[in-house]
């Protein structure tokens, strides 16, 4: 809708101004397709999932890094590679990028990237909005990690149990940029899910019943829901953590009355859904990833369907587990011990249903694969592991020890990024239109497992033996002798975590040769089976030249193949004659939305209102005006664009294109 | 021919198998022994035993339920890999077989959870205390006091640090509570770990059924130092206990005029009292000197330092009061010879005097502890842990000398 | 003849000039304020003057276009923004309130007065500028707007309460109420009303609570809360065994914390009994650990209001006079209870220092140890 709509009952003529020229501050941006204009301003979210990959990534080789000195100043007792205050800084950032700034984005942008695709949609239902939380994460992420630059990073741990990050245990500004800057990822998190839930329930191409979605989809849904209930709790438990440190107030104050406990209920009604929304986007993945290089359709995709379901509603039940040690009560640590116990059963469903997706399968083994395969065994071990500290009296040895640490990597490195990384060698063609080097893919592949499971492997030893976590040092007189001692196994953890960080750098290197001079793709190079492959490689602007019908889940495998009398399949058609087939039916109006200045603004004042609130609060003003002049440039800029402002109208070929909000 | 990529193929399954043998290997090697002080598989007490019965079972149950995944794993990417077989039916499962493999795990679980719930009310049990000792925590060390216990001899309050000191084959109760952040207290070869959370008074029963020193850490995360925050729970006979209740309960003996030690109680006076408590000790005019940490310190408390010398270690465990040579000397006594050593206490000749003078002469050097003035602003000046006091050469001398007499 | 901004000078020259002279009275001359301000009235009838005289620096070809045809309309800002001025200075020589009120409304004119005329020049139909110009400011004008008068009436009616008796303030809290759902009723009922009557009774309604609230403002805060401030949680001036006046009121059930507290105190048929956190038996001593403040629950289980009184040694309130540190629960019923949380710094030496007791009854003690 345009705002300056001239009264019909004066006559034009007399006008001496062009009305619109009067704002003309709020014009959209011209429609792009290259040069820096194309990205900053973008709403399209392909080029946003990029983004999102892109920065996720480097987020992930950033608390890598992270993870490499810690392992470097525990490989021999009494380390000298960090001092105490550093290495509580390193473990604490560690966690809160890998967690915030890397699994979560990089699920977003899979999820921004593919999840329209899949369901048969020219982009998600807020399109702005979508930018928005792409900048919010940015300046999110960003914000965080300027707190190295500016006294000290938080020193709390990821979980930062009050009172230790009240203002007199944690007196560096650290503890301040991080509670701030969650709370912007958080707000970046939120928009997102609204986003995603709306585009799932509301644009799926027509025939796509919700038991028609692909997999990858179901899981992403079950996030976002999960996200949309968990992102409030952690913000509320962040403004109490701000209000305690910046303005005095008394929530974790003992002296006042006050139950520090308070934070552990906040924090882990938060954290274990948090660890589903880390891992089920993976699980989606690899439920992807199984079925094409089995031929063979997802064993019991309800079933797989409804676990994950399951798994997100029981998620909300089981926080407690995290505080076995905490000092509840024996009724509370029995019920909480016996609902964690339940969640296993529909988290064992679902490596049931890969193992069977395998069985009798025809299976090929190429490094999206090789990673999925990986998913399922690491992360089963992890899922053993875990049951080991379900029971609660046996995880009060375990808890805040390494066998902890061992767990959870076990779940989230094993799970949660070989998925991303299965996703990533599957996906690349899709994305970028060239296949990732095999060669390379296999080394990547290898060193990673090897790395992996020498690093985190023998830290189920070291717990055993009883090494706590989060120690800045460990000491020779503790260490013990004999198979068992503390020494040789952390020297391997530590070496290991090497090995893992040369099998990263060799996807690094993979990208950097795939995009100098990878193989161009094919358009179906999988034999895939979802909606996402029945367009052209790397996707067109609006995606779909005319918008498939569905009929059967695995839509794109059914139109290529057909099952002859006596049962046997069949190919009638390749992948590039289905895709040949809707662009001849192309759409006539294609309307996609236009690019706009605002989403980025708004981002933009979010980190300036939290400096403020930090530093001085007429900087946080100046935010806020930022904030108020982005929200009016969002309201009142025209949802359109003119014609003659599309430059060039791009890959058209005889189709109107046109740009709507 | 055999490309190398198909190599990689088939030897995927063994090199997969092979991944999993840590995990094997854990559950094989569960009753080796092993000498790391903080092994927790390796109970000696009821409680920790209650555990270890309640845990084993279930490493052993989920690394077989782990063969069979990953050995089905193993055989289906063997078996099915694409030997230019048709492509396979494209059938979506089978629910019979989908609900089987539900039930089978919650069956599995259902059992352990009948266990852990009855081993979760065990250990809450109070009803059977024979002693109590409150422990409180603070950065970073963990105060020991005992409450008056006539029929252990325990007349008038004692309070200790360091060193953790019960009899042997008696269900001690601990009665943890913190002064400031949360810290946790396990000593693993005698129970799990319980938080010990300001303002709230958590229990944690605590047993042993030998005499000897049982190492332990805090393990929740309490800030720079909390690496370097131990425990060591020493377990005596009942007749060594009596005896070291003795020692704690005897009368202030202050140094004789003109030793170099009554020279140190002057230093001591006018510099650690502003902290340490020593029960008994006077002032130059008769007055008991009373410790006023609460004016210095964050925790409002420091270490009680009388009878010092009965203690083999200082700051929060983490230095040893002893010379290596002697704590080996009680650590790896037999059972019978133990508690006589432990009673003896230091001795001129075993303590370390090395790490107790740079201790007294800049502490936060020896022990990461905020000491930075810069970051005192939000405590409004208090300290956390002990500060750099500049003494002298000479005071530390005198310092050595009367902190011996402490017995 | 006045052109806008020559309005605006004239409007803060008059303003300056009545301030000087009230300035002169209530101050007299020989004060910064009074030369600033006479400063003010001289360089702002120059710039009447020179405004009158540019015409407003608007040149011809503008006057002749169509969009500026029409005559300027009606404005108030010109005085809202010398008002505003005038705040600034005054503000400034007095309290850095009146600065900051003036600072407000002085960037508030800027804006409205800004997109006003901007919104005047977007074509020759008033009614289409008219509409512009709400496009831009409602959106900022409505929140602002309200969420300043709602403020005013949430404080007004707070005043109100705190200032009348607790029986008085329920009554009060009832009859105004009642005369909103009143109103509301008869909107709902009666849709179609006039809006001049809805602006009377909202207008009158909104007054009548504003003024209430600078009565209350006027005469302070009522007694009792006047007295509960003067107090902490567990410091109360009266540990006696007789009622409080104003804290023994609603005293029951006050426990914020079930488990995991130091020691439970009941006082059972006239007995103290003292049960320690995880040891067995009854307790003649509660040990408190030193400077850590450590919480006990007392229950009354007497017939009749009794509290707990801890005994925490004395305090030198001046050379050689001494002031015994009570802390105390309040007066509770049979069957309540409520939380004590005690922080003592020193350590007892001698037995018998420190103690809990119920005032009013002999010879039942506990103990308190601090080692």
């Amino acid at each position: 809708m345009a705002i300056i709509e001239r009264p019909s009952t004066t006559a034009p003529a007399v006008l001496p101004t062009v009305p619109s020229a009067a704002f003309g501050a709020l014009k959209r941006p011209v429609t792009v397709s290259s040069g820096w204009r194309s990205w900053l301003f973008t709403v399209d979210h392909k080029k946003l999932g990029i983004m999102y990959g892109a920065v996720a990534m480097f987020f992930f080789i950033v608390g890598g890094l992270e993870a490499v000195l810690i392992r470097l100043q525990l490989a021999a007792p009494d380390g000298k590679v960090l001092n105490a205050d550093l290495y509580n800084q390193m473990f604490t950032m560690h966690a809160t990028t890998m967690v915030f700034l890397f699994v979560m984005p990089m699920a977003s942008a899979f999820a921004n990237y593919f999840l329209p695709l899949q369901i048969g949609a020219r982009d998600v239902a807020f399109p702005r909005i979508n930018a928005f939380g792409f900048w919010a994460f940015l300046f999110g992420g960003i914000f965080i990690n300027m707190s190295w630059f500016l006294g000290g990073a938080a020193d709390g741990g990821w979980f930062m149990y009050a009172p230790n990050s009240g203002p007199i245990y944690s007196p560096s500004h650290g503890v301040d940029f991080w509670a701030l800057g969650l709370q912007i990822t958080g707000i970046a998190s939120l928009t997102g899910a609204v986003n995603l839930i709306v585009t799932v329930l509301n644009m799926r191409a027509p025939g796509m019943s919700l038991m028609r979605m692909p997999i990858f989809t179901w899981m992403i849904t079950v996030v976002q829901f999960l996200l949309l209930f968990a992102m409030p709790v952690i913000t509320v438990a962040l403004f109490l953590l701000m209000f305690q440190r910046n303005f005095d107030a008394t929530f974790f104050d003992v002296a006042a009355g006050a139950d520090p406990l308070l934070w552990q209920h906040l924090f882990w009604i938060f954290g274990h859904p948090e660890v589903y929304i880390l891992i089920l986007p993976s699980f989606g993945i690899i439920s992807e990833v199984l079925p094409v290089f089995s031929r063979k359709p997802l064993f019991g995709y309800p079933f797989v369907v409804f676990s994950g379901a399951a798994i997100g509603f029981v998620g909300w039940g089981v926080w407690a587990h995290h505080m076995f040690a905490s000092g509840l009560g024996p009724v509370s640590v029995a019920v909480f011990s016996v609902a964690t116990m339940a969640i296993a059963v529909p988290t064992g469903v679902k490596v049931v249903n890969w193992t069977m997706t395998i069985w009798g399968g025809k299976l090929s083994f190429p490094v999206a694969m090789k990673f999925a395969l990986g998913l399922v065994i690491l992360f089963t071990i992890g899922g053993l592991s875990g049951v080991t500290h379900s029971v609660a009296p046996s995880d009060t040895q375990q808890t805040d020890t390494y066998y902890i640490v061992a767990h959870f990597h076990y779940v989230l490195f094993g799970g949660a990024i070989f998925g991303l990384f299965s996703g990533f060698y599957y996906w690349w063609p899709k994305v970028f239109g060239k296949m990732l080097s095999e060669r390379l893919g296999n080394w990547n592949f290898w060193l990673m497992v090897i790395g992996m499971n020498m690093t985190f492997a023998p830290m189920h030893i070291l717990g055993l033996q009883g090494q706590p976590r989060r120690m800045y040092v460990w000491t020779e007189a503790r260490a013990g002798e004999g198979f068992f001692n503390l020494g040789f196994w952390n020297l391997v953890a530590s070496i290991g975590s090497l090995i893992l960080a040369v099998g990263v750098l060799f996807f690094l290197i993979n990208i950097f040769v795939t995009a100098r001079k990878g193989k161009q793709a094919p358009a179906d190079p999988w034999d895939a089976r979802s909606l996402e492959w029945m367009t052209s490689n790397p996707p067109k602007e609006h995606n779909f030249d005319s918008i498939p019908t569905v009929g059967h889940l695995d839509e794109f495998f059914h139109r290529k193949y057909s099952e002859s009398e006596s049962g046997q399949l069949t190919q009638v058609k390749s992948g590039e004659e289905v895709i040949l087939d809707l662009e001849k039916n192309a759409d006539a109006h294609i309307h996609m939305p236009s690019p706009s200045y605002w989403p980025i603004v708004l981002a933009l004042s979010l980190p300036v209102i939290a400096f403020g609130l930090i530093y001085s609060i007429p900087v946080a003003m100046v935010g806020g005006a930022i904030a108020l002049l982005g929200c009016y440039g969002w309201a009142l800029e025209p949802s359109t664009a003119t014609d003659d402002e599309i430059d060039p109208p791009s890959s058209g070929q005889g189709k109107e294109m046109v740009h709507v909000g | 021919m055999v490309s190398a990529g198909q190599m990689v193929n088939r030897l995927t399954p063994v090199l997969r198998r092979l991944k999993f043998l840590p995990l094997v290997g854990f559950v094989a090697l569960a009753g080796c022994a092993s000498n790391a002080p903080q092994d927790t598989w390796a109970p000696e007490g009821p409680n920790a035993q209650m555990i270890d019965d309640l845990q084993k079972p279930i490493f052993a149950v989920a690394g077989i339920v782990g063969l069979i995944v990953f050995g089905a794993i193993a055989f289906a990417m063997y078996k099915f890999r694409d030997r230019g077989q048709p492509i396979p039916e494209q059938t979506h499962g089978k629910p019979v077989l989908e609900i089987t493999l539900t039930i089978i795990p919650a069956l599995i679980l259902t059992v352990i959870g009948v266990f852990t719930v009855r081993t979760v009310f065990d250990l809450a049990k109070t009803s059977d205390t024979e002693m109590v000792i409150n422990v409180t925590g603070q950065q970073w060390w963990w105060e020991y006091d005992y409450p008056v216990q006539e029929e252990l001899g325990i007349t008038k309050p004692i309070i200790t640090s360091g060193q953790l000191v019960f009899p042997v084959g008696t269900k001690v109760m601990l009665r943890q509570t913190s002064r400031d952040v949360i810290h946790s207290y396990w000593i693993p070869k005698l129970n799990g770990k319980r938080d010990a959370v300001p303002g709230r008074v958590h229990l944690n029963r605590l047993e042993a059924d030998q005499p000897g020193i049982y190492a332990g850490q805090c393990t929740e995360f309490c800030g720079l130092s909390h690496a370097n925050m131990r425990m060591e729970a020493v377990a005596l006979s009942k007749e060594d206990f009596a005896k070291w209740v003795d020692q704690q309960l005897a009368d202030y003996q202050a140094p004789a005029e003109g030793t170099l030690a009554k020279e140190g109680e002057t230093v001591f006076l006018n510099q650690c009292v502003r902290c340490h408590q020593v029960n008994g000790l006077k002032r130059a005019d008769g007055t008991p000197a009373i410790a006023a940490p609460d004016e210095n310190v964050v925790s409002g408390a420091a270490p009680n330092l009388s009878k010092l010398m009965t203690r083999n270690t200082f700051a929060g465990a983490m230095f040893d009061l002893v010379t290596p040579e002697c704590r080996a000397d009680v650590w790896d006594a037999s059972r019978e010879t133990f508690g006589e050593k432990y009673l003896a206490g230091v001795s001129e000749e075993c303590l370390n005097q090395t790490d107790l003078r740079s201790w007294l002469r800049n502490a936060p050097e020896m022990k990461p502890m905020y000491a930075n003035p810069a970051l005192l602003t939000s405590t409004g000046g208090k300290y956390r842990g002990m500060p750099y006091l500049a003494l002298s050469e000479n005071d530390i001398e005198k310092l050595v000398a009367y902190l011996l007499t402490l017995k | 003849m006045f052109t806008t901004s020559s309005k605006f000078y004239v409007a803060l020259t008059v303003l300056a000039a009545v301030s000087f002279g009230v300035y002169m009275i209530l101050i007299g001359p020989s004060s910064i304020g009074a030369t600033a301000l006479f400063g003010m009235i001289a360089v702002g009838i120059l710039f009447i003057w020179l405004s009158l005289h540019t015409r407003d620096a608007d040149t011809d070809d503008e006057f002749a276009s169509g969009a500026a045809a029409d005559a300027p309309s009606r404005s108030m800002w010109p005085l809202v923004g010398a008002a505003g001025a005038l705040l600034t200075l005054i503000g400034t020589l007095t309290t850095p309130l009146f600065f900051i009120l003036g600072l407000i409304v002085v960037v508030a004119t800027f804006v409205e007065w800004g997109i006003q005329a901007w919104a005047d020049r977007a074509s020759s139909d008033p009614a289409y500028n008219a509409a512009v110009r709400a496009k831009i400011l409602h959106p900022i004008e409505f929140p602002v707007i309200a969420a300043i008068g709602l403020g005013v009436i949430i404080i007004s009616f707070a005043e109100i309460m705190l200032a009348v008796e607790r029986s008085a303030g329920a009554v009060l809290f009832i009859i105004v109420s009642s005369w909103v759902l009143a109103a509301g009723v008869v909107v709902a009922i009666k849709p179609n009303m006039r809006r001049g009557i809805i602006t009377v009774i909202v207008v009158v309604g909104s007054l009548a609570i504003v003024a209430g609230g600078l009565l209350g403002n006027a005469s302070g805060m009522r007694e009792e809360l006047v007295k509960a401030a003067e107090e902490d949680h567990f410091m109360h001036r009266e540990c006696g065994p007789e009622k409080d006046k104003y804290t023994d009121k609603l005293a029951l059930e006050s426990v914020s914390s079930r488990s995991a507290v130091v020691a439970t105190v009941e006082f059972i048929d006239g007995k103290l009994v003292a049960r320690e956190q995880g040891v067995p038996g009854e307790r003649e001593t509660i040990t408190i650990p030193r400077s850590n403040p450590s919480s006990i629950i007392f229950r009354n289980k007497t017939e009749g209001e009794f509290r707990l009184l801890a005994v925490t040694g004395k305090t030198m309130v001046s050379e050689g006079v001494y002031e015994v540190d009570e802390h105390c629960t309040q007066l509770i019923p049979a069957g309540a209870e409520q939380l004590l949380t005690l922080t003592m710094a020193k350590p007892t030496l001698e037995g018998g220092e420190f103690y809990l007791e119920v005032p009013g009854v002999e010879g039942q003690r506990v103990e308190l140890v601090v080692p």
